[in-house]
Parts: structure tokens; sequence; C-alpha cells
């Protein structure tokens, strides 16, 4: 069973994106904020990663370089309400998987988780 | 391009425009049509702008999306910035007829943003009486209140008078008591996903006590002495029973029993605020509070309310389901009753009568029975409720006489009707047998278990209890049998475990969300236990009768709360499905909120703009002034083509060849032409304007516009000569038909001879911005044939599904919304209507011929 990772600091978000993606039969955790994120990558690997890129503390894009650095085959997935075109070329340089503005459709969302979780098998 | 046959030099208009402007009392000159036009499009842009972030804000709600408040808060910004600019178009378009506008927008405006912030029950008075409640006031004064108001508008019923404490009351008194900081912390802890048991308690128990120890905060006594003061005087003592309405209380969620109700409390403020600090505390009571952990997860904030109201000296009193829930038949209805007051009945643990009523049509007693009722509830001297013993010969009357129980089904059935949704109605008969509404909310229905297997016989297993009780709740239960006493509480409730008890009492409510199944021994489906059985999904079945005996603590039972068999033992036949425990989502804070932003936003209320309410004061929402704010443009619009003299004046005016004797001017404001089109005898073909070609299409119609003229006889033309004729249409029966047309729109004055026709239409493929509006007026004869000929062209429109009105000789039909082909083809059929009318009024000589005539045209006989 794969694991996600879904990190957002409003608990709305977080909840529903457990609930959705737990119904595709993923192991799914969530975390209000890139500290406690941060804190539990060091204990366990993920096979997808799902933050918002606007965080007060730990942002997005500090999460995107950890993950990275600790586990270059870990997808990345960024999902923000701001969707701000120089965040988006920054985020593309440090290899994003994909990138949602929100309101970001579950379907979609659950199609690219699938995608990333299958480019892992190879 | 300069034609010739503009007829006004450009500077000499300046000139005369400023001079104009000096004249005391003389209006800003004449706006061209096309400017007109334009500013007609502004409005339709700014309208489909906010209409478009209202269904974004909508879709939301079906839980496909991820969104946050963020997301919320923001698109609500752009709402109210798009509605604006409808507000401003609008009133650009029609000269400031329409500025009070603005000061609605304002004010829906700011009660969003509150609605946002989390303090719409911060601000606004600190008592409502029932009358003054209108629905914008729901947050304020609870749910329950507010179905309270809306009863007492309505003639048919009858609720007893009163006021509300409302939520601000509430907020003040927490603040002036220094406990902000405790309830914040307290309802935070709420809240959180798993919080510490033994801390939750602790801090519920200290805040309960708190509140109940609260001062009153300044100016409620005051309010409370003015609004009781202010209530009608019988002569009697006056005494008002005291109930909680919380935010959520008899929306979604019934809360039913949780909160306290203090009843038969004299009418002085000291007495009403130390019984509504009582009902402010049970929001924090132990049951309440695991009442809104079940249904509301992750939201700790809820504010109270408390009604006041006169209190009814009951003879009988109870309920009604206005379906019936047992057997889930939304042809019946269920009612139950007993002497005195109905707390007997919610509160289970009397004997109450059950009835039955058939809803037909016609309403009718299918079933009646009456119990033996040893005693009920009455209202004490001083203060209170007593119980008293029924007298002898009442034990084993009935409650209700056949005529109060089809009154009774009666007022359900109209609740239903107001409510648009099934009912759970407490109700109360007085000593001189009036009917009381005492409080009506949504019904808690479910769907029987989907999936269950069912056995033919499930022989290895004993049946301790067949065939007795009422369910409650469907659905199969199994788990360790825990017996609870009243008497000696223990406050453990092992999870999993079927509850089985004596009494069907509100106060499980603690032990219920624990449980996988509920036995009682008495109490009836309609009691507060049983609503909240059905709310939680927990099976129950209540009113089995003696089971206390059969049973031993901590033995494992089937309950199969859908065929009411009780088994010992497991039964895995039935054991078909698991509970769930998913987060309920669509009960988090963020829904909620977000459902209430929209009430306030897309619910409609100015529907049909022929009715009286279709007004500026009518607008109760975002929705409603987008509504007006379209209405009104169209109707500046149509009135484009009145002051013909000034059209032909101030516009390139060309006329039409047309193989039909009768000329059309066409004025065009871009888009209605053909570029190649001559500047006269423009021909059908060079027409580009989509409206307009379909209008043209049909008067052109083979058999519509015959070369002969009807015959008109002498009487009626002295008819015509000497009758008066209004000022505002002769002046339009004389002149030009002339065609605004743009490459979507058209607006068509027609004047026939002694008839006069307005077609206003706008028509592309956006199908939100589509109308169609026709106007018919006059005729040659007398009115008689004029009204005749007005309802043979009302006849021929509702069949095409147009909106009409008629007024003697005044016809008006509109069409709305509809794809462009549609509206196509309901121009075509106006064009062939305003041939064929011509002068039909001279042969509507008896009131057969309006059908006669309508017929004709609708089996596309033209030929008259």
């Amino acid at each position: 069973m794969h694991s996600i990772m879904i990190i957002d600091d409003e608990r709305i978000v977080g909840d529903m994106a457990k609930l959705s993606l737990s119904q595709e039969g993923y192991d799914v955790e969530s975390f209000l904020d890139g500290e406690s994120a941060l804190k539990r990558l060091k204990e366990k690997s993920f096979a997808v990663v799902v933050t918002d890129l606007k965080m007060k503390g730990v942002d997005g894009l500090e999460v995107l370089r950890n993950v990275k650095q600790l586990y270059p085959a870990t997808a990345v997935i960024m999902i923000t309400a701001f969707a701000n075109l120089d965040v988006a070329i920054e985020a593309l340089r440090d290899d994003v998987f994909d990138f949602f503005p929100k309101p970001v459709k579950i379907k979609d969302l659950k199609a690219s988780v699938k995608r990333a979780v299958e480019g892992r098998k190879i | 391009m300069v034609s010739k046959h503009i007829m006004i030099i450009p500077e000499l208009s300046q000139i005369w425009s400023r001079l104009l402007k000096l004249l005391p009392g003389r209006s800003a000159p004449p706006v061209s049509p096309r400017v007109v036009f334009e500013r007609f499009q502004k409005v339709l842009a700014s309208n489909n702008q906010a209409l478009e972030i209202i269904a974004d804000l909508g879709e939301k709600l079906g839980g496909d999306y991820l969104f946050d408040m963020r997301y919320v808060e923001s698109s609500v910004e752009e709402l109210i910035a798009a509605v604006h600019g409808s507000v401003l178009a609008v009133n650009e378009l029609c000269g400031d007829r329409h500025a009070r506008l603005h000061q609605v927008h304002e004010r829906l405006s700011e009660d969003l943003r509150l609605t946002l912030a989390g303090r719409e029950d911060r601000e606004g008075p600190l008592i409502f009486t029932l009358d003054e409640i209108r629905p914008r006031n729901w947050a304020l004064v609870g749910g329950k209140a507010a179905h309270l108001a809306v009863m007492r508008h309505d003639p048919q019923l009858r609720v007893p008078d009163g006021f509300v404490i409302t939520a601000r009351a509430y907020n003040d008194l927490i603040d002036h008591n220094g406990l902000r900081q405790q309830l914040t912390a307290f309802e935070e802890l709420m809240s959180a996903t798993e919080p510490e048991a033994d801390l939750l308690e602790q801090q519920r128990s200290l805040i309960e006590q708190a509140v109940l120890a609260a001062a009153p905060p300044p100016g409620l006594l005051d309010a409370l002495a003015q609004a009781a003061g202010r209530l009608p005087q019988t002569g009697k003592p006056l005494f008002l029973a005291v109930r909680s309405s919380a935010q959520e209380e008899d929306m979604d969620f019934s809360f039913a029993g949780q909160f306290t109700s203090v009843l038969n409390v004299p009418a002085q403020p000291d007495a009403l605020f130390a019984a509504a600090r009582e009902v402010m505390a049970s929001l924090f009571c132990a049951g309440a509070v695991a009442y809104r952990r079940r249904v509301f997860p992750d939201e700790g904030k809820m504010a109270i309310a408390v009604v006041c109201q006169r209190m009814v000296d009951s003879r009988s009193s109870g309920i009604v389901f206005s379906v019936d829930t047992m057997q889930l038949a939304h042809d019946t209805m269920v009612v139950v009753a007993a002497w005195g007051q109905g707390e007997a009945v919610v509160e289970g643990g009397t004997a109450t009568d059950t009835f039955q009523l058939h809803k037909g049509p016609p309403l009718r007693i299918a079933a009646r029975q009456v119990a033996d009722k040893e005693q009920g509830l009455f209202a004490g001297a001083e203060s209170g409720l007593t119980s008293r013993a029924i007298a002898k010969e009442l034990r084993a009357a009935s409650c209700l006489s056949d005529d109060e129980l089809l009154q009774l089904g009666s007022a359900a059935l109209h609740l239903e009707t107001l409510f648009k949704r099934p009912q759970d109605i407490e109700w109360a008969f007085d000593s001189s047998g009036q009917l009381y509404i005492l409080q009506a909310r949504p019904l808690v229905l479910n769907t029987p278990a989907r999936e269950k297997a069912l056995p033919v016989r499930v022989e290895q297993h004993e049946v301790i209890c067949a065939g007795q009780g009422k369910v409650a709740q469907q659905g199969i239960a199994a788990g360790p049998v825990h017996i609870v006493n009243f008497a000696e509480e223990t406050g453990e409730f092992p999870e999993g475990s079927v509850l089985v008890t004596h009494h069907d009492s509100s106060r499980l409510v603690t032990y219920i969300q624990r449980a996988a199944g509920v036995i009682t021994e008495t109490g009836t489906p309609v009691s507060h236990m049983a609503t909240i059985c059905r709310e939680f999904q927990v099976p129950c079945l209540v009113n089995v009768g003696s089971i206390l005996g059969k049973v031993r603590e901590g033995e494992l039972i089937t309950v199969d709360a859908e065929d009411r068999r009780i088994y010992r033992g497991l039964v895995d036949e039935l054991l078909v499905y698991r509970a769930t425990s998913c987060i309920n989502l669509m009960s988090s804070r963020e829904f909620r909120l977000l459902r209430r932003i929209l009430k306030k936003v897309s619910e409609l209320h100015l529907v049909d703009p022929m009715m009286q309410d279709f007004s500026i004061d009518g607008c109760r929402t975002c929705h409603d002034i987008l509504r007006f704010s379209h209405e009104s443009a169209v109707q500046e619009m149509v009135n484009l083509g009145r002051d013909e003299r000034r059209l032909i004046k101030g516009n390139i005016v060309r006329p039409m060849k047309l193989p039909i004797p009768t000329g059309i001017l066409v004025i065009d404001i871009g888009g209605g032409l053909a570029s190649d089109a001559p500047e006269r005898d423009v021909p059908f073909q060079a027409i580009a304007s989509v409206p307009f070609r379909a209008v043209l299409q049909g008067m052109l119609f083979p058999e519509i516009w015959h070369n002969n003229p009807m015959p008109v006889g002498i009487r009626d033309l002295m008819n015509s000569m000497f009758s008066p004729i209004r000022e505002e249409a002769a002046e339009q029966y004389s002149g030009h038909n002339i065609a605004i047309i743009g490459g979507n729109y058209v607006n068509l004055c027609f004047r026939l001879g002694y008839h006069y026709n307005i077609i206003d239409a706008h028509c592309g493929e956006a199908e939100q911005n589509n109308h169609l509006y026709y106007r018919f007026l006059g005729g040659v004869t007398d009115m008689t044939k004029r009204s005749r000929r007005a309802a043979m062209i009302a006849q021929i429109l509702k069949e095409f599904e147009f909106n009409v009105q008629t007024k003697g000789d005044l016809v008006t039909a509109r069409l709305s919304r509809l794809p462009q082909r549609e509206a196509e083809r309901a121009l075509d059929i106006l064009g062939r209507l305003v041939g064929y009318t011509r002068q039909l009024d001279v042969r509507m000589e008896s009131d057969n011929d309006p059908g006669k005539y309508a017929e004709a045209f609708l089996n596309g006989e033209y030929r008259v």
C-alpha cells in the first residue's frame, strides 16, 4: 500500500484529501504545517507528498527542497490558492511533479497521484 | 459614413443640447440607441460575471473539490464587486432611478462579511419579538425561533406570541462575565480530533457552572421587562415557556431534548433571566456536548438564543410526524398525544395515545390506539410543571376528538407544504379547544439499511423477542448487552454494546453515540431519544415490553430492528454491513459556512417580474439584486422605441422593402445589417440581426399577411372614432414602424393601423442573456372586442410557455433564459401573431371567438 502525505494549514483541505485518497486505497497522513511534516519525513518515506505552497513557517518550497534531498524518487504535488507564475517557474525548476491551483478538482488530484505512484514502479 | 439621410447637423445638435441644459426643468439630451444598448450590454456582462461566481461557489458544495476558507473569502469579495458593477451599470442605463439598490447591496455585503468573520451573532438587538424576525436574522435567533417566526406570519397557524433573547445577548453575557478566554479554549478543545476525555469533561463542567452563575449583561434586564410588558395582557398572570434556539437547532440537526427548557416561568425580568441562563448553560451540558461532537466533529463554536413564549394551558398536547417513520410511508402521518403538557410525550416514560392518519386526499383517520394514561404534566400555580394523576374517567379516553385529529392533520399537511419537507411538529390544544403549534422542524428520515441478506429462517439462534415494539431506527445491531439503570448511573458505557433500558430518555445521548443498538421497554418512535437514534443512525427498537428480565449483562445479542426480532448470540447472516466511522465532511465548519453564504447569495425570491414583490425592497440576496437589475435593464430597452420622432431625427434610418404591405424603418446599432446593405429598400436578406430575422420570418409566413384588410363595419369605425383612446397610445398610433437592431438584439415598435405591438428581444448563443418581451395594445373597435382579442393572444402565447399578463386590451408576455433555437422559434411565432391579429378584433363578436381563433392559429390555419 502506497503512502501519501498531505500538508495544508487548513484542516478541511487535509480532511477532504485524506478521505478521497483513502478511498483509492492509499495510506494517507495529513499535517497542518511544514515543520511537523518534515519531522515525520525523517521517520518514514512517502510515495507522494501533496503540499500547499503558501504556509506560515516552513512553506511548500522548503518542503519540496527537503523531500528532494531525502527522497529523490518521491513525487511532490503542489496545490496553492495563489497561482503565481514566478513561483511556478521556480517550482518546475525544482522538479515538482504537478501543480494545481485551488480549488482543486479531486478527480484531477487522484489522477495525478495515480500517475505519480505508477511512475515510481518503473 | 455620412449619408444624405442624416437629418441633423452635428454642431447644431450640440448647441441645441447645451441650450436645453440651461433651461430649467429640462432633462439631459437623449442618448443614442447605440449607447443605450452598450450600457445594456454592461449590465448583462456584470450580471453574468456575478452569476458565474455564485455557480462556482455552489459547485464546491458537491464535495468534488478541495477548497479552503481563503477561496470562499476571495470569491465573496469578487462577488460583492461584481454585483456592485451590476448596480452601477443598471443605474447608468436607467438614469439613476434605482439608486436605492446601492443601499440594499451595501447592507447585504456587510452581512456577508460578518458571516465570513463568524461575527453574525455579535451585532444586533438583545431581544427580537417573534413578529420582528426576518430570515436574515437566523444567526442571531437560531433555527427554532426562525421557524416559529415564519409560522407566526402564516394566518393558517396559531403560534403563541413571544420574543427571543438573541445570540448577541449570549455573547454579551460571556464577555460581561469575563468568560471569553475560557469559552474559546473550550471551543478549541471541542474541535480537536481526539481531545483528552478528562480534560474535556473538566472544562465542560467548569464553563457550565460559570454560565449558571453569570450576571446579566448591561441592558438585558430592562430589555426583558420591556419585551414582557409589550405582550398583550389577558387579565391572568403571564407565564412563559423559555426554550433553546441554538444556531444549528432545527435546521439539519434536531438536538432533540439536549437543551434545557424551563416551562411556566413568571414573566418578570429576574425570573426570565434565571431561566434563560439555565437554557444557555445547557449548551455545555454533557448530553449537548456529546451530541455536538458527534454531528459537528470539528466545530467547537456554537452560540445559543433563547425563545420565550406565552405558555399554553394545555388540555392535551403531543407530536405529529407528518411521515410515518416506522413504515417510511409518505402517505401516512403519526400523531402521539397525552393529557397536559407535551414534555410527557417527548421525554418518554408515560403512556400515550397513538393515531395514524391517511393523507389522502381526503385526510382521514386510519387507526387509533388509546392507552391507559395514568399521569400527566401540568403547569403549576407558582412556576414549573407538576405531575398529576389523571382523573379516572379520562384515563382510557382519547386525548383528541376526531375533529381535533383532522384539524391537527390539516395543520401538519400545511406545514409540510410551507417548509417543503416532512415535519416533526409539537402541538397543544388548550382548554377552550384552540390548536397551537409550538414547534416545527425537519423530520429526520433515514432510508433503510441498503444491504441485508434476509434469511428465510435463522433457526440455530434463540429468539428472545419477536414482533414486539416499534422501530425507531432501522438496521441490524449486534454486541454485548449493557443495561442502563438511571438510578445507579455509572457513567461508563462500553463502546459497541447494545443499550437496554426501561425508559427512552433523551439523557441517553452520551451512551447512544457509543452504542451498537438501543432497546427500550417503553417509549415511542417520536421521542427525543428516538430522534437522536435516527440522526446517529443507531438501530433502535422502542416499547418492546419486558426485556430486562430476559437478557443478562454482557451477553451477546443481535437486534434486527427491521423485522423486530431480538436473537441470543451473534447472527452472522444478519451482520452484513459495518458501521463506517468516516469524517462527515458535509457538516464540517467550512461546508456549513459555505451553505450559509450561498443561502444569502443565491436564493432567489424575486421570481416573477409581474408580481408586486418584484421590487428593490424585495431583494434579499445577491441573486435578487442581479435579477432586479436585469429586468430593469430589459424594461429600459423596451421603452427605447417609444419616441419615434426623436429616433428618426437622431439616427440613420433605412426603409425596408418587404413583400408585405407594411413599412418598417430600420436603425442599426451595430451588427444588425449585412455590411453591403443598401441605404434604402433594405431586403430581408440584408438583415443580420438574429432575432429580427426570426420575427420577419414569422411575419412573412405564407397566408399570415393578407393583401385585403378585414372588413370593418361602420359601427366599429364609429366606435373607434368616438371612444377616448388613451393618450399614451394615441401618440404612438400614428406614425412609423421602427426596428432598432443589433446582431443579437431587436426592439420593434409596430403600429399597425389601430394597434400597437412592441417586441423586444435579446437572442444569441449565451442562453442566460436571452429574453423575449412582447406587448400588445389597442384595436379599432369597442373595449369588449379588444379584450377578446387580447384573450386570444394570451391563450396562444401561453401555449408557447410565455409568462402572460392581460389587463383589458393590454397583453404583456415574457420568456427568458432559453436556448437560441427556442428563442428564434418563439420570435417567429410572435411575427406570425402580429400579422394574424391585425384586424381580428372586429371579428370578435362572441365570447367563443377568442378560443376559436386561437385554436385556428395553433393549428396553422392562418387564413381567417
